[in-house]
């Protein structure tokens, strides 16, 4: 079988996501044109819609990190899902202990440091026991998903609320932002900024990110140039599951002010498509977290046309894998 | 299903367990890595509802359900083997595009419900007992089998003595998605209608029993069996105390999880994945 | 009139010529040889025979007939074999398994019935085969034996060997032709890749010669001479690698009782002793799997070991990889794909690697960009990579200009002590004798170098001494002599 030529494999692929989309929204009933403007403009619709961009925008921007060290690595950490909630739930009960600008700043610690923790076993296992990061990150979510679901309907549920959620913090005690215009930025956001931009320079101009992308792109060449593989993989998760955390502790004492069941949309999983859509340049990562945002945000409106939210998630998920299809493709036709 | 006992329960688990965690074998045997047997189940649970319902007919049902699992599985073998697009990376896709793909259905057309008297759960127990020893059978005594452990181990080599890897993996794939199709149509038959995420991680669950199990039939089995306990025995239990202890649900659902991650850092027996796996 | 024949040959990989109208034609019962250097096109047409590529132009006939071979399998259909260099055995599956693979008989297999046919193939052959055991535990004489047998499993009767020697010892390639000289009689043509020409003398009728993918000649074995035919395979008269006396005063590397435990949890290398004297090429001879790789490996550091080991008076056993590469260790690597590069990656991000840590290289926190630049240039241009830039994915070049450079870089940063898993592999035999050259270079400023070949022959023309390893066991010989080293190398003596 001669294989055809790259833009026709991928303009057929491309074609059939095409297609699926167009008759998922036909079936709805809703004009397409209306669905997808709503879809994409709704972000800009108002402050409010804004702002709940803002708000997705953060953690995906986070997570994307957090993502995309692991993968630089060589490693999926699918596990960002269960750090995450890990690091939101621990964020949110240190912040209520303590109150003020320190449960703030301990607050995000606390975070970091649970979701480094349940990044660990994960960690421990590939780097030195050779399992499967990917199964025991899946392994590690399931166990994250009942463990918060069950600490926050019984020990540290408000027991005046009346559903699965802690005390909301006041606001005194939430990282707060600037105003401008109508729109209330974050501080957490420069801080995700800042990160991914660290991040950026760290892995493209320091030997150890030089170290960390050989470990990734062949760990037996990198064990021949003298890189301690084991050590490199163990503290990639390690880091990686550090940052997811803080994206935890940070939506849990910027913007969320409470842990509920329910804390994550999946943000987690999001943010591999996120880092993935990046491409190779961790900068890429600020974009794409904005394009998730906004399209998490379009997924609401959509839903006063009468159609499901899920075609969000369908549109993403189709984005994704045409994305990957094309950079693979590209890779390997350099390579002649 | 607070009437079920405890035994039957357990072994209608399995039987969902079972199904999809073989459908995992014949996949990951042929070298495919997949962590969309959850999204393969999910699908099928929601199409088998949505037609077995709108038609009345369960043998119709089930087809279609069968035939969207299916189909999903033919997109996973196009993106690996032919997209070259990482196996990891595909199968979260493939998981994604099923979660938005049965909400929409789901919400957009009538509720999916099936008919009262859909298929028999015997008959699933059937297939699984089939399927059980049929792979035996495939793996040990067959052309097929072991031109599929083959393809699993060595793709390269494969090639060399004659085997197509791209064709044998395609019948691998069109194997794990009819397996998942029966599990997820299993899943949906057992809670008569379809909702957001019907299938509740039950697709990694399998995932996990497929490694606990070693890639082996027989004892791939026997990890959904242990698994598929533990779930029965939190409904059984509902917070009651065991010996004395009040366990919560959490507990024993995330108990499976735990146990693979134990057995993964090598504290219970370690197993040796096929050395093919995830290689394009 | 030709069981085989090829006519006007061409086979083009985008600019590349592989292929320029070469012919081939082989009689029936013969034992034909195709001679060539790395490159020469050899391999690429015994993968056009046996299906597994189709030719941008040219016939292939068979038995008088012409075929169009769609793939492998319609190849093996007409009876044609092939055993390539690097075995197609699955180590994971069992013998018998691994001999039906793609050819076994129906959908469901009569297990008892194939074990009979399997230990007729053997006895016929004089082999013999645990055939439920794991094909991993077998070596690899006893591999290639299996791949014999897997050829008369598929009844084919054109059979290509592609260098079938290349990883076993003189006595096992005497007793391999042995077999294939029995099965010649039997009515079976061979056709033989080989790049040894005692080999070619002594068991082929005819051999032909491709230089650069042009046919050169043509000619029964009885009509040529060793020297003539060395001299239509390079395309010029070789002088003699000039030899030369050392005698080392300090030594490098010095290891005493020097254990390595393998993969398997035996001991790899069993209480080795032996000293590299500074300016000495020291060669180690022996079979493929005797401890070459382990020992290898413990030196640079990737494995662990028991005993003393100690370079420039520096206990190894302290130190990490890192700090080996820091002290002067380099390694050309056996397995250059996975060991020594990054595909996707520019020559000039390879350049680095493994030397990522020293203060040469180092600027801050970073790489020193201009130095690299600098560097990569030198490695480069030092064995004629042959590349459109620095920049260039190293994955997109030859494997021979893959070697070049790799060579170029161990040589490179003041090497202590050179690693040498087969240095000249892919490479022509003039770009060897300039490796062989630079590593001599590096040596008389003071390195030390422990080179591993499965070639014997290429030991005895560049080493200035010989250790032969077996089975773990590393021993000196008194000479180098090629037959008291040949039996060294299996242990019969």
């Amino acid at each position: 079988m001669k294989p055809l030529p790259l833009a026709m494999r991928i303009g057929i692929l491309g074609l059939t996501c095409a297609i699926i989309v167009l008759i998922a929204l036909m079936t709805s009933g809703a004009n397409p044109a209306e669905v997808m403007t709503a879809l994409l403009t709704d972000t800009f619709r108002s402050p409010t819609a804004f702002a709940d961009t803002l708000k997705r925008f953060c953690p995906y921007m986070i997570l994307g990190v957090a993502v995309f060290w692991a993968l630089r690595a060589g490693l999926f950490n699918i596990g960002v899902e269960g750090q995450f909630l890990m690091g939101g739930m621990a964020g949110t009960v240190v912040a209520l202990q303590i109150g003020g600008l320190g449960g703030v700043i301990l607050g995000a610690l606390a975070g970091t440091l649970v979701g480094a923790l349940w990044a660990l076993p994960a960690a421990w296992i590939r780097a030195y026991r050779g399992g499967h990061e990917v199964i025991s990150t899946i392994m590690l979510n399931m166990i994250a998903f009942q463990l918060s679901n069950h600490l926050v309907s019984g020990p540290i549920m408000d027991p005046e609320a009346g559903f699965p959620t802690t005390k909301t913090l006041p606001p005194e005690s939430m990282l707060s932002g600037i105003q401008i215009g109508d729109v209330n930025v974050n501080w957490a956001l420069g801080l995700g900024i800042g990160i991914v931009v660290a991040f950026g320079w760290w892995l493209r101009r320091t030997v150890a990110g030089y170290e960390l992308s050989v470990t990734g792109a062949n760990s037996t060449a990198g064990a021949f140039a003298g890189i301690d593989v084991r050590r490199t993989t163990f503290s990639a998760l390690m880091a990686s599951g550090a940052v997811a955390g803080l994206g935890g502790g940070l939506q849990a004492v910027a913007f969320e002010g409470r842990f509920f069941m329910g804390f994550s949309t999946g943000y987690g999983f999001d943010a591999l498509g996120v880092a993935i859509l990046a491409g190779s340049n961790p900068l890429g990562i600020i974009p794409s977290a904005f394009a998730y945002g906004l399209l998490q945000q379009g997924a609401l409106a959509v839903q006063t046309l009468h159609v499901p939210p899920g075609i969000a998630t369908l549109i993403l998920s189709l984005l994704v894998i045409l994305f990957s299809a094309f950079r693979y493709a590209k890779v390997r036709h350099s390579n002649g | 299903m607070g009437d079920l006992s405890f035994v039957t329960n357990w072994g209608m688990f399995t039987a969902i367990l079972g199904l999809a965690a073989l459908g995992g074998m014949f996949s990951e045997r042929s070298g495919i890595v997949n962590i969309a047997l959850e999204g393969k189940m999910l699908m099928a649970a929601c199409i088998t509802a949505l037609v077995g319902g709108v038609s009345g007919s369960p043998i119709l049902g089930l087809s279609a359900g069968l035939a969207s699992a299916v189909l999903l599985s033919l997109s996973h073998w196009a993106l690996t083997q032919f997209y070259q697009v990482d196996h990891i990376v595909s199968g979260m896709g493939i998981n994604l595009f099923a979660y938005g793909a049965t909400n929409f259905i789901a919400l957009t057309f009538i509720k999916p419900e099936v008919p009262n008297q859909f298929l028999p759960i015997p008959f699933y127990f059937g297939c699984l007992a089939l399927s059980i020893g049929a792979s035996w059978f495939m793996f040990s005594r067959m052309r097929a089998g072991l031109r599929l452990l083959a393809v699993g181990e060595n793709p390269d080599k494969a090639r060399t003595t004659g085997i197509e890897p791209l064709q044998v993996r395609l019948w691998a794939l069109v194997l794990a998605g009819i397996l998942c199709g029966l599990s997820g149509s299993l899943i949906v038959t057992n809670s008569g209608s379809f909702g957001d995420n019907l299938t509740a991680g039950r697709g990694f669950i399998a995932l996990a029993a497929l490694i606990l199990g070693g890639w082996r039939p027989l004892s791939v089995a026997l990890a959904c069996l242990a698994f598929a306990a533990f779930e029965a025995a939190q409904i059984q239990f509902q917070g009651a105390p065991v010996l004395g202890y009040q366990l919560p649900a959490a507990f024993w659902k995330s108990l499976p999880f735990l146990i693979t991650l134990i057995a993964m850092a090598g504290l219970v027996g370690r197993t040796k994945a096929p050395s093919g796996l995830g290689k394009i | 009139m030709s069981i085989v024949a090829l006519e006007g040959i061409t086979q083009r990989f985008g600019d590349f010529v592989a292929l320029d109208n070469v012919s081939l034609h082989v009689q029936k019962g013969d034992l034909h040889a195709v001679v060539g250097e790395n490159g020469a096109g050899k391999t690429t047409l015994m993968r056009i025979l046996y299906g597994a590529l189709s030719p941008s132009s040219g016939t292939v006939s068979v038995r008088g007939q012409q075929r169009n071979y769609r793939s492998s399998r319609d190849a093996i259909a007409d009876r044609i074999g092939m055993v390539s260099q690097h075995y197609a055995i699955i180590p994971e599956l069992t013998c018998l398994q691994n001999l039906m693979l793609g050819a076994e008989e129906g959908a469901v297999m009569n297990l008892a019935a194939c074990r009979t046919r399997a230990d007729d193939l053997a006895s016929r052959m004089g082999f013999s085969f645990d055939w439920s055991a794991k094909a991993e535990t077998l070596g690899p004489a006893g591999a290639q034996k299996l791949e014999i047998l897997k050829l008369l499993w598929r009844n084919a009767e054109i059979m290509i060997l592609d260098e079938p020697t290349a990883m076993l010892s003189p006595r096992d390639a005497d007793a391999l032709f042995e077999s294939l000289k029995k099965l010649a009689q039997d009515g079976a043509t061979v056709i033989l890749v080989t790049h040894r020409l005692p080999e070619v003398m002594d068991y082929c009728q005819n051999v032909t010669v491709l230089r650069g993918g042009k046919l050169i000649t043509h000619q029964a074995v009885t009509e040529v001479t060793k020297p003539e035919l060395a001299e239509l395979i390079v395309g010029h008269a070789l002088t003699e690698f000039p030899s030369r006396e050392v005698t080392p005063t300090e030594a490098v590397l010095s290891v005493q009782n020097f254990s390595v435990i393998g993969d398997r949890g035996d001991e790899a290398v069993k209480g080795a002793s032996f000293q590299i004297g500074k300016g000495e090429l020291v060669g180690l001879a022996g079979v493929d799997g005797n401890g070459q790789r382990e020992l290898f490996h413990a030196l640079l550091g990737t494995r662990g070991f028991h005993g003393l080991a100690n370079l420039n008076g520096e206990d190894l056993a302290q130190n990490s990889t890192r700090d080996r590469i820091e002290a002067g260790v380099r390694i050309i690597a056996e397995d250059r794909h996975d060991e020594a590069i990054v595909e996707d990656w520019s020559l000039a991000d390879n350049a680095v690697l493994g030397f990522q840590r020293l203060p040469s290289f180092r600027a801050g926190p970073g790489i020193n960009e201009a130095y690299k630049a600098e560097r990569v240039q030198e490695y480069i241009t030092r064995f004629n990579t042959k590349c459109t830039s620095a920049a260039q994915p190293i994955g997109s070049l030859s494997g021979g200009n893959q070697q070049r450079f790799v060579a170029a870089r161990a040589l490179g940063e003041s090497p202590s002590l050179v690693l040498a898993f087969q240095p000249a592999r892919g490479l022509d035999i003039d770009a060897t004798r300039a490796v062989y050259q630079g590593l001599r270079e590096v040596c008389e400023r003071g390195a030390g170098a422990l080179i591993v070949s499965f070639d014997l022959d290429e030991l005895l023309e560049f080493c200035d001494r010989i250790l032969v390893i077996n089975g773990g066991l590393i021993s000196s010989p008194a000479a180098k002599k090629r037959a008291e080293i040949g039996q060294l190398m299996v242990g019969a003596k």
